[in-house]
């Protein structure tokens, strides 16, 4: 779902990976994307961390953190402070948001998650299987899981959890969407189900990789909607205790808790804390002050300054980009001035991401050249296509009959100033990103654009874009795997859903991309799977329809006195389970 | 006038300026552009379907015509329901009893504390000097004049970051409440110093003043005695307003401080368009101001009967 979708909050992060793998949990990390439903919140921008933890993988998370090796302790609570708004519902079949798969990631686990180096593998899942004709998959479970009100995990809770997703009452965005083709789940045996497809889905093992599809009690689900959202039941290392409300999500050790895949080089089966406590410090400054200070272990939505003052302190960092979709400028081809190619790669040209984002980000953010996030294996990069080049984004201009200029130096035609639109979510993009559009801003206006900022919350934005009043949009999206890109640039996005929502803001409406993306999905070989995708890419970024800026950020900083961070769900949002803290 | 036909034209005036209140709110909500089954469906960027779109108007009455809607709502606000919160699902009389109390704690805290710094700033102000004067009155003003979202940021900066001697958060140790009150408390110290000093100064070179100072009265009895009355008059009428300042402060404050509040609440119900949430707040916050006002009238009316509070 498009990052934004919650309205109250979100935030965006990004995600680490996270894949314990199941070989070496408390290892590796992993990386995992999915988007659709995440707002970002624009994060931050990465640095990496480096921990003990995750040493062995590369992609997504990366800690840095003073503390190296240390025998792990059991015991304590650590208190978490995110920036987020607080969610309205912990049930993150709910909507479907980013903070509310931060913090279900404690509690929820997937039947798949990502391993170190990005691939999707079983979690409470122990196997699956898809019939020739791709419109079958079965699904095993593992043996011996319960949830934390004792019911034990078999293939009845996988339908009653897609009932839940697909029932109009739950109002699902980003699960529902995710188990889309899914028509009918039938429970096989104890521990096998049957998914019947509309059409084949190669993408549906990531989709259940998500924290928004995540496997719930079917007994707590049978509650009202309003008692399940106060404490949703799941099968992960905590359970809810309770939720006083603005104030904290209080977590505690399940004490049954069986790993899906253990990891035989851990001192313990269950979580090192006794608990955590989830609080919600939405202002940034006073967040970082709590850390600082102490009164909290680990904080998220860690901006660019801070993050760069806090690993000067020593203070741990963990970098965890988001899958899905980069943080892009959107350019809306629907109407002038960009419906012209010409303009929109003058627009392109004409602007210098680099040196932004360096000085902006300190460090933290690296470039991107892709659609995909770099934690997608099958993201495509091309660099030279977005080469800043002032005299080009002029010559381009003229051709394309911008050749008039204004009094105030701005290029017409026809008597028109050549003008746009730029509705920013003061939700989705931090102060260094708005920072950054400023001076694109200033940058235009050098080769005779005049860009027009409207900073708006996030209701007023969604309403902007539903009634196409814009040219330019950061709107990340959230979501496990290339399959993104269907949402974003297929032209069935261009049509709204009945809110208004449409996901194609670059509103490419291109036949031979529909196929590809179409085709790219449905296919059973991986390999054909890839060069689809790279071929779909290449002709939206060779069309320039989006300006890649960087990954979705999502930063973490975390006390000295904090060990074991790194391990992440496929979106990227951090577990605890292997987190101790010094007694 | 006598004190029944006070109270009558009291509680008189409050009905109708709550009705013109609740009518107000009424109609701006219906100038925010968006649909308010989009709220309720989970917000803009939802998926909800056409259907679920429906079905929430019809629950909420938002299909009935305008007209409809006003009488519905002011039927259900005469009987106190203020619906149910868009956002939580939880009637919004609950979530707003549920965090009453921390607003109303902190705001009466930040109120006893700015009036006890405003009486200590008065008395000194009576010895200062000249420069001490200059000084006193430049502190007033820049106390009264500053933000409290940049007052609250230096505080934690300050007593949180750097000398690391109070909490920036709460954490139910009684400590954490100590910036967010001096927080709300200052501007308003400032603010009723001004006041008070200027009537003390006044009172203190009446005629009275000079006779009681005649017959033998030092200068710190004079102070309390009759001073201090005179002073405290006018701040007292302002306390009324004073009080329902520092409840829009709160918005600021609880945000800063990650406080449970009503003033959190109200900001994430203005973000996430919780029109319920939002209506019962105002109205709540139109209540309580008048209720404080009508208090501090008649506080006034004790204190001073031969003054006429109309």
């Amino acid at each position: 779902m498009p990052k934004g979708a919650d309205l109250t909050n979100s935030l965006r992060r990004a995600k680490v990976g996270m894949v314990i793998p199941l070989a070496h949990r408390g290892k590796s990390l992993l990386m995992q994307r999915n988007s659709r439903s995440s707002r970002i919140v624009a994060g931050a921008f990465a640095l990496p961390l480096i921990g003990a933890l995750l040493a062995s993988c590369s992609s997504t998370g990366t800690t840095e953190s003073s503390a190296q090796s240390q025998t792990p302790v059991t015991g304590g609570t650590m208190v978490y402070a995110s920036g987020d708004a607080e969610p309205s519902c912990l049930d993150p079949h709910v909507g479907g948001n980013y903070p509310q798969a931060l913090v279900a990631s404690q509690f929820l686990e997937s039947l798949f998650t990502k391993d170190s180096e990005g691939k999707i593998i079983p979690w409470l899942a122990e196997k699956t299987e898809v019939s020739k004709d791709g419109l079958t998959r079965t699904i095993t479970l593992r043996d011996g899981i319960k949830f934390t009100d004792g019911t034990k995990l078999t293939a009845e809770a996988i339908k009653k959890n897609i009932e839940h997703l697909k029932d109009p009452n739950t109002a699902s965005s980003t699960g529902y969407l995710a188990v889309g083709k899914v028509v009918k789940v039938e429970a096989t045996d104890e521990l096998t189900a049957t998914l019947k497809l509309s059409t084949p889905d190669n993408a549906l093992l990531e989709s259940l990789s998500m924290p928004w599809t995540a496997i719930e009690s079917p007994k707590a689900l049978e509650r009202d909607q309003a008692t399940n959202c106060t404490a949703p039941v799941g099968t992960g290392p905590f359970k809810v205790k309770s939720w006083e409300h603005q104030k904290a999500v209080n977590l505690v050790r399940n004490d049954d808790y069986v790993a899906p895949v253990a990891d035989e080089n851990r001192s313990s089966t269950t979580s090192y804390l006794d608990g955590i406590t989830w609080r919600f410090i939405p202002e940034a400054a006073t967040r970082y002050a709590a850390l600082q200070s102490g009164e909290v272990d680990v904080i998220d939505n860690a901006q660019p300054d801070t993050i760069a003052s806090a690993t000067d302190t020593g203070l741990g960092h963990l970098d965890a980009p988001r899958p899905g979709s980069t943080n892009r400028i959107e350019l809306n081809s629907s109407n002038a001035p960009f419906d012209d190619q010409k303009v929109r790669e003058a627009f392109i040209r004409a602007v210098d991401v680099n040196t932004g984002v360096n000085s902006l980000f300190f460090g933290t953010a690296k470039r991107s050249y892709s659609l995909l996030s770099s934690v997608e294996p099958l993201g495509y990069s091309d660099e030279a296509l977005f080469g800043t080049d002032t005299a080009k984004a002029n010559a381009l201009l003229d051709e394309a009959g911008w050749s008039e200029r204004d009094a105030q130096g701005y290029r017409t035609k026809n008597g028109k100033r050549l003008s746009l639109r730029f509705p920013v979510s003061t939700n989705q993009s931090v102060p260094a990103e708005q920072s950054l559009f400023e001076q694109f801003q200033a940058q235009a206006k050098a080769v005779g654009f005049e860009v027009k900022i409207d900073l708006l919350d996030l209701s007023s934005w969604y309403g902007a874009l539903a009634k196409h009043e814009y040219n330019l949009v950061s709107a990340p999206y959230t979501k496990v795997g290339p399959s993104v890109l269907r949402v974003l640039y297929h032209s069935d996005s261009t049509v709204p859903a009945p809110s208004g929502y449409f996901a194609n803001n670059a509103q490419v409406k291109n036949k031979k991309l529909d196929q590809l993306l179409v085709q790219a999905e449905e296919t059973e070989d991986d390999a054909q799977r890839a060069s689809l995708y790279e071929q779909a890419q290449k002709i939206v970024l060779e069309g320039y329809y989006v300006l890649p800026l960087y990954d979705q950020q999502n930063h973490f900083l975390y006390g000295k006195n904090v060990h074991g961070i790194g391990a992440t769900t496929a979106v990227s949002s951090p577990i605890y389970f292997d987190t101790f803290l010094d007694q | 006038m006598n004190t029944i036909a006070w109270v009558g034209r009291k509680v008189g005036g409050a009905l109708v300026v709550l009705w013109l209140v609740a009518s107000a709110i009424f109609i701006a909500i219906r100038l925010i552009p968006g649909d308010p089954a989009e709220a309720i469906m989970g917000g803009p960027g939802s998926q909800a379907s056409a259907q679920a779109l429906a079905a929430a108007r019809a629950e909420y009455a938002l299909d009935q015509p305008i007209i409809t809607q006003y009488f519905l709502y002011l039927g259900k606000l005469l009987t106190f329901d203020f619906g149910t919160s868009y956002s939580l699902k939880q009637p919004v009389t609950q979530v707003m009893g549920e965090v009453l109390p921390n607003t109303l704690w902190l705001s009466l805290m930040a109120l006893l504390i700015a009036w006890l710094l405003a009486l200590c700033f008065s008395a000194l102000a009576m010895r200062a000097g000249r420069i001490g004067t200059f000084v006193g009155n430049l502190l007033e003003i820049i106390a009264a004049a500053v933000p409290h979202f940049w007052l609250g940021a230096v505080l934690i900066m300050l007593f949180s970051s750097a000398l690391g001697w109070l909490p920036a958060v709460d954490n139910g140790t009684g400590r954490g409440l100590v910036l967010p009150i001096l927080t709300l408390a200052l501007p308003l110290a400032g603010f009723l110093t001004q006041l008070m000093r200027d009537s003390l100064t006044e009172a203190m070179s009446s005629q009275f003043a000079l006779a009681a100072r005649a017959r033998g009265e030092s200068r710190l009895k004079l102070f309390w005695r009759h001073g201090l009355r005179h002073a405290a008059l006018p701040a007292l009428s302002l306390t009324g307003w004073a009080f329902s300042s520092l409840l829009s402060g709160a918005v600021v404050v609880e945000a800063i401080f990650a406080r449970p509040g009503l003033g959190r609440s109200l900001l994430s119900a203005v973000l996430a368009r919780d029109i319920p949430m939002v209506t019962g707040i105002a109205l709540f916050s139109a209540l309580v101001y008048i209720v404080v006002m009508a208090i501090s009238e008649g506080i006034e009316r004790m204190i001073n009967p031969a003054g006429d509070p109309r």
